[in-house]
Parts: C-alpha cells; sequence; structure tokens
C-alpha cells in the first residue's frame, strides 16, 4: 500500500512538472494563436467613429482612423500591461525608451484627457510634433523611438485626419513622466536602444 | 581692513556672494530661455537633428525626410528675394526660420524661440558656407502688384501654357507623372500640386508666387523666369495659380470629402508604385528595416535592405529582413502573395510565425487590398541591395526556460534591445562622399 502511495506521488510530482515545463514552453501562446485574433484584437482596439454628430467631421476621422491604424500607432502607445497591451488603455501611452542620443522618454498619452493627455495642446501642437519632432516648448523628440520623420511625409490632410481622430477617441487619465538621462549602452554594452514592456505612466 | 574682526568679515563676504548668486538666478529666471550668446547649444538642439552639426543637411533623422534638408554649406537656399545665383539676405533666412516651409518639416519657430534667437540662428547658419563672407545678397526688383481679376487670371493660364510650368507641374496644376524629378544634389524632388497652396514652402500669396517666378527654387528644376518672361506675365501666372486653389478637406461638407476620399483612391489605383511609396515611407518601414548607426543615422545605401538587430528575450537576436527587390537576399525571392501574408498574417514564406510584435502584421492586415498591392508593387521596384540576413538566433533551451520562467514568474521585463550596425552581409559601409554631401 505504501508503496502504491509512493509511485503515484512520484508519477503526479513528474506530471506536475513536465506540465510546468510546458507552460514556461507554450505561454504566452503568440504563435500558436491564431493570426486572425491579433488582427481582429488590434482592429478592435481602435473605435469607431460612428458617434460623431457632424458628418463632415465623421468623415475625415474614419480617414484619421485608417491611416492611425495602419501606421500601428499602438505598438507604443498603447499602455502596456503584464499581459501585453491593454485595450482599455488605448493610446494612453506609457512605454519606455532609453535613446543613444535622446536618453529615457515615455510614450505620450495621446487620448483626450484634460490633464495628461492631448486636451491640453492645439491640432498645430500635435502636428508639429508629428511632422517635426518637435515638442510645444522647442524639445527635439527622438526620431529614433517616434518616427516622426517618416511621418512627416503624410499629407497635411491625413496628419489633419489623424488630429481629428484623436480628438475622438475615449479619454484616459494616464500622467506620463517627462523625459529623463539614460543611455542604452548602460543597460546593455553596445546597444543603441532600449524600449521596455511595462507601464511608467499613472493612473 | 585689519581693524575688522575676522567673522564681521566672512558675514560681509557671504552676504556679496549671496547678493552675486541672487543677481544670477533673477537674471536666468528673467530669461526663461537661454540667451543668443549660446546659439551653438540653440542649433544643436534645435536644428541638427535634421541639418547635422556641421550644417550638411545629414543630420541622424534627416533620411526619411522629403525634401531632404538643407546643406548649408554651398550657400544655395531655396526661398529668396534675390537673384537666382544669388545668396539670400538675412531676412529672407529669418523668414524661413520664423514661419518655417509648410508641407515639410522644417516648422515655424516663432513662439517657441525669440527674436533674438532667431535672428542668432540666421547668423550661425551664414557662417557655414564662405559665400557670406565673400558674397552680397542682390535682392530682384520687385514690380507693382497686379491686383486679380477674370483678365489677369486668362492671361496667366496662357502664359503658364506659353512657358512650359505643365511639363511638370501637370496641366491645371494638379501634378503630372514627371518621372524622378532630381535636386543638384541628386534628391528626388516632386513638381508640387499647384491646387494645394497649403503645402507652398514659400508661401501661398499671389506675392509670394510671383517670387518664386522670379527668383527660381535654386538647386531644382524650378527655374527663375526673370529673362525669359515679361514681368507682367508672372503676376499673371501668381494670380492663375492662386485661382487653382482646391478646398482642403477641413473646408468641404461630408460629401464633397467622401467624392474626395473616392477620387483620392482612383488616382492611387491607377498609380500604385507613387501610393506605394507613400504608405512604405509613412508606415515607417524603414524604422525598423534600414539598418543605422550609433546616433540613429540610417546606414548609407541600406534603405530598407535590412540588417537591423533586435534582441528579444526570451525568443532570441531577431535580424530584420532585406525588403528591397533584390533575387538572392530580399524580396524578389518571393511572391506577391507570399509578402502580403507575411505583412498582413505574419507568415513566413516557409509557413513558420512571426510574433505579434515588434513587427506590427496584426495592424496592417487592416489595409485595404488595393494599398497591400500598392506596397507590393512598390517594394518591387525598390533598387536590390544585396544584404543576406542571418536566421534568427534562438536561445538554447534551458537558457530559454529560465528566461520564461524570471518572465512569467518572476514578472521580469526583458526589454527588446536594438543593436546599431548591420548583421547582414553587406557589412557596415562608411558613408561615402556621395552621401556626404547631401
Amino acid at each position: 500500500m505504501k508503496r502504491i502511495v509512493k509511485w503515484v506521488a512520484l508519477v503526479v510530482v513528474i506530471l506536475a512538472a513536465c506540465g510546468f515545463v510546458a507552460f514556461l514552453y507554450f505561454i504566452p501562446p503568440l504563435t500558436s494563436m491564431a493570426p486572425e485574433e491579433f488582427v481582429n484584437g488590434e482592429g478592435a482596439m481602435a473605435p469607431p467613429v460612428d458617434g460623431i454628430a457632424d458628418p463632415a467631421v465623421r468623415a475625415i476621422a474614419e480617414r484619421g482612423r485608417y491611416v492611425l491604424l495602419t501606421t500601428e500607432c499602438t505598438g507604443c502607445h498603447v499602455t502596456p500591461g503584464p499581459q501585453g497591451p491593454i485595450p482599455e488603455m488605448y493610446l494612453a501611452g506609457g512605454r519606455t525608451f532609453v535613446t543613444a542620443a535622446h536618453g529615457t522618454v515615455v510614450t505620450r498619452n495621446l487620448t483626450p484627457d484634460k490633464e495628461t493627455g492631448l486636451a491640453r495642446r492645439t491640432d498645430e501642437d500635435v502636428k508639429r510634433v508629428l511632422r517635426s519632432g518637435v515638442f510645444p516648448d522647442g524639445r527635439p523628440i527622438s526620431h529614433m523611438a517616434m518616427p516622426w520623420a517618416q511621418f512627416s511625409n503624410w499629407s497635411d490632410e491625413d496628419l489633419h485626419a489623424v488630429v481629428v481622430y484623436l480628438r475622438h477617441i475615449k479619454p484616459v487619465r494616464h500622467e506620463i513622466p517627462p523625459p529623463a538621462p539614460g543611455t542604452p549602452d548602460a543597460i546593455v554594452p553596445g546597444a543603441v536602444e532600449v524600449v521596455y514592456g511595462s507601464d511608467a505612466g499613472k493612473k | 581692513m585689519a581693524s575688522v574682526p575676522t567673522g564681521a568679515r566672512w558675514i560681509a563676504l557671504a552676504a556679496v556672494c549671496l547678493l552675486l548668486v541672487g543677481t544670477a538666478v533673477g537674471i536666468a529666471q528673467s530669461g526663461a530661455k537661454p540667451e543668443p550668446t549660446d546659439v551653438k547649444h540653440l542649433y544643436d538642439t534645435s536644428c541638427a537633428n535634421c541639418h547635422g552639426t556641421d550644417g550638411r543637411g545629414h543630420g541622424p533623422a534627416a533620411d526619411p525626410l522629403n525634401p531632404r534638408p538643407r546643406d548649408f554649406t554651398r550657400g544655395w537656399y531655396k526661398f529668396r528675394s534675390t537673384a537666382a545665383d544669388s545668396i539670400p539676405t538675412d531676412d529672407d533666412l529669418y523668414r524661413t526660420i520664423e514661419v518655417g516651409l509648410p508641407g515639410t518639416s522644417m516648422l515655424g519657430w516663432k513662439g517657441i524661440l525669440s527674436e533674438a534667437q532667431m535672428r542668432a540662428l540666421v547668423a550661425y547658419v551664414k557662417q557655414f558656407s564662405p559665400r557670406f563672407a565673400s558674397e552680397r545678397p542682390a535682392p530682384v526688383a520687385v514690380t507693382r502688384q497686379i491686383a486679380t481679376s477674370p483678365e489677369s487670371i486668362q492671361k496667366g493660364r496662357a502664359a503658364y501654357e506659353s512657358l512650359g510650368c505643365g511639363a511638370c507641374h501637370g496641366e491645371g496644376g494638379a501634378g503630372a507623372d514627371a518621372g524622378a524629378l532630381k535636386d543638384d544634389w541628386g534628391n528626388d524632388v516632386y513638381a508640387p500640386n499647384l491646387t494645394e497652396p497649403w503645402a507652398f514652402r514659400g508661401g501661398r500669396s499671389a506675392a509670394d508666387i510671383y517670387l518664386r517666378l522670379k527668383t527660381g527654387i535654386t538647386a531644382t528644376p524650378m527655374p527663375s523666369f526673370a529673362d525669359t518672361a515679361k514681368d507682367e506675365d508672372l503676376w499673371h501666372v501668381a494670380n492663375y495659380v492662386v485661382s487653382l486653389a482646391r478646398k482642403p478637406v477641413w473646408e468641404m461638407t461630408a460629401d464633397e470629402i467622401k467624392a474626395h476620399y473616392a477620387s483620392q483612391a482612383q488616382k492611387d489605383a491607377a498609380n500604385p508604385v507613387q501610393r506605394g511609396r507613400s504608405l512604405v515611407s509613412t508606415m515607417a518601414c524603414g524604422h525598423c528595416h534600414t539598418p543605422i548607426d550609433r546616433e540613429g543615422r540610417a546606414l548609407p545605401g541600406l534603405t530598407l535592405a535590412g540588417g537591423a538587430k533586435f534582441r528579444m528575450v526570451v525568443w532570441g537576436d531577431i535580424v530584420t529582413p532585406n525588403l528591397t527587390s533584390d533575387n538572392e537576399t530580399g524580396l524578389g525571392r518571393y511572391g506577391d502573395d507570399d509578402i502580403k501574408r507575411a505583412f498582413t498574417r505574419g507568415i513566413k514564406h516557409d509557413g513558420s510565425r512571426m510574433l505579434p510584435f515588434p513587427m506590427g502584421w496584426a495592424a496592417y492586415a487592416h489595409l485595404t487590398p488595393q494599398d497591400q498591392d500598392a506596397i507590393v508593387a512598390y517594394l518591387r521596384t525598390v533598387p536590390p541591395v544585396k544584404n543576406q540576413i542571418p536566421p534568427p538566433a534562438r536561445l538554447g533551451l534551458p537558457a530559454f526556460l529560465i528566461a520564461k520562467f524570471q518572465m512569467l514568474i518572476g514578472g521580469k521585463d526583458f526589454p527588446i534591445v536594438i543593436f546599431p550596425g548591420n548583421a547582414g552581409s553587406a557589412g557596415n559601409p562608411a558613408a561615402s562622399p556621395a552621401a556626404e554631401q547631401r
């Protein structure tokens, strides 16, 4: 009887160990989930424009949604969580980049929140960031973290459409810390940029 | 002094020190911005990102920009009030800094920098070229403006045709398929669409347009018509160009906007390579698929040739693929559907899967079929660069499991680490003299 218990216990322990190794191996299921699940998740994050009353604004915002969605602004600007990007924190920022030329920068909150988001900024301020990589106070934005040099090739009308859409997404309160010193070399020797997957913002 | 007790002397000294420090702090606070005496610092932080600390127009952020940032060392400037071969006036340069160049990355610094700072930058920019020490600006004679009228616009249209403006700008100014225009540095430039005046670099008023016609846009295919056209005709052409303006979307009604986007989609369908170029540029494909140096500057000759190394613990070292049309190392090896499946489903040509990051295929899947085709059409035209990309280097199984344990159980945030240089077979080309001149 004792021997059977011992054997059963041994099998259970081995099975548990195998299960744990399998868990480590297969989780997160990034390449076992169907691609369509990621595709649908990406589309579901970007709010539709149906709620916009003015039909002209709605038509422009629809274009802005298309440009913003297909440019994958979400890759850096959706707040990261332990299980990946948090859909409820769509474009609320918080991902940390340590860049060679511009130190430690955190992706901004692009939602129209009054205190921590773009409601504080004029259209011109936002367009200047997207096209010239310059904050309203004149500080330069790292082109290595934020591809503003590429976005500068948007037509004026597409640039406008992106800003209109950003004005109509859900405001999320999420305070982003200002840039700080830092060099990627100090984290990983020889690196030119280091990107973290945790949230540096304050809810 | 000898009779003053030591303690009192120290107190007096301390008082003087405090006064001095206080005054310094007061001065620093009264001018919230740095004084123009530190113009090099101002230039290096505000301008050098694009124009380079040496003024040659190849700063770290310059590569994706179209038009390219100005090379200050030649002393050639596009937007002037002076004759075709002349250096600009100080006021010309000041105007560009103050209001910027619409439609480009060159912003207007008014409201961010003080007038004194902008004036200091004018002087600083001039010292990059010896021309400003030896030459004097030669302003063009601006004749009295001819007010616009149906008659003037009619004359302007006739002059626009006889002067051959349509060869580049198209009939009615809406752009022509003039092929790749080049400036004197060999950079691609395009003739602006004259129906979209909000993007006119030098301003949209008739007086601004008259000046462009009179002075030309130096070092580009846009000539000066000062000697080849009657002066009054230049005013008529300016009035005609002003009359070509269409409504921008932000002034249109909903129906007009929908019609506008539909006609834009039709134009894009007729010219997929141009649409694809625009998408590949603005979707920032080159942000990862072009290797960079330590300052974040694109390595010369390797645009879209892949080779940037990303270290992603736990998934290993992944090098970005070569997107040029090369038949052995680039996309030339793959069919259209392979390419589309890769950037919209994250499935590689051999059927293996990509992670959902950093390559944003889940987002690119939302491109319309027409835009997906346009991207492929453009990538087929990217000149081939031989740059063999090494396969991903995975962690060994024990290291993989240990790192996964740290990540899943320990909650450790392994960052994505990006390395400078090209990990592909083409190596790290040094900036060639030609590339440096840009």
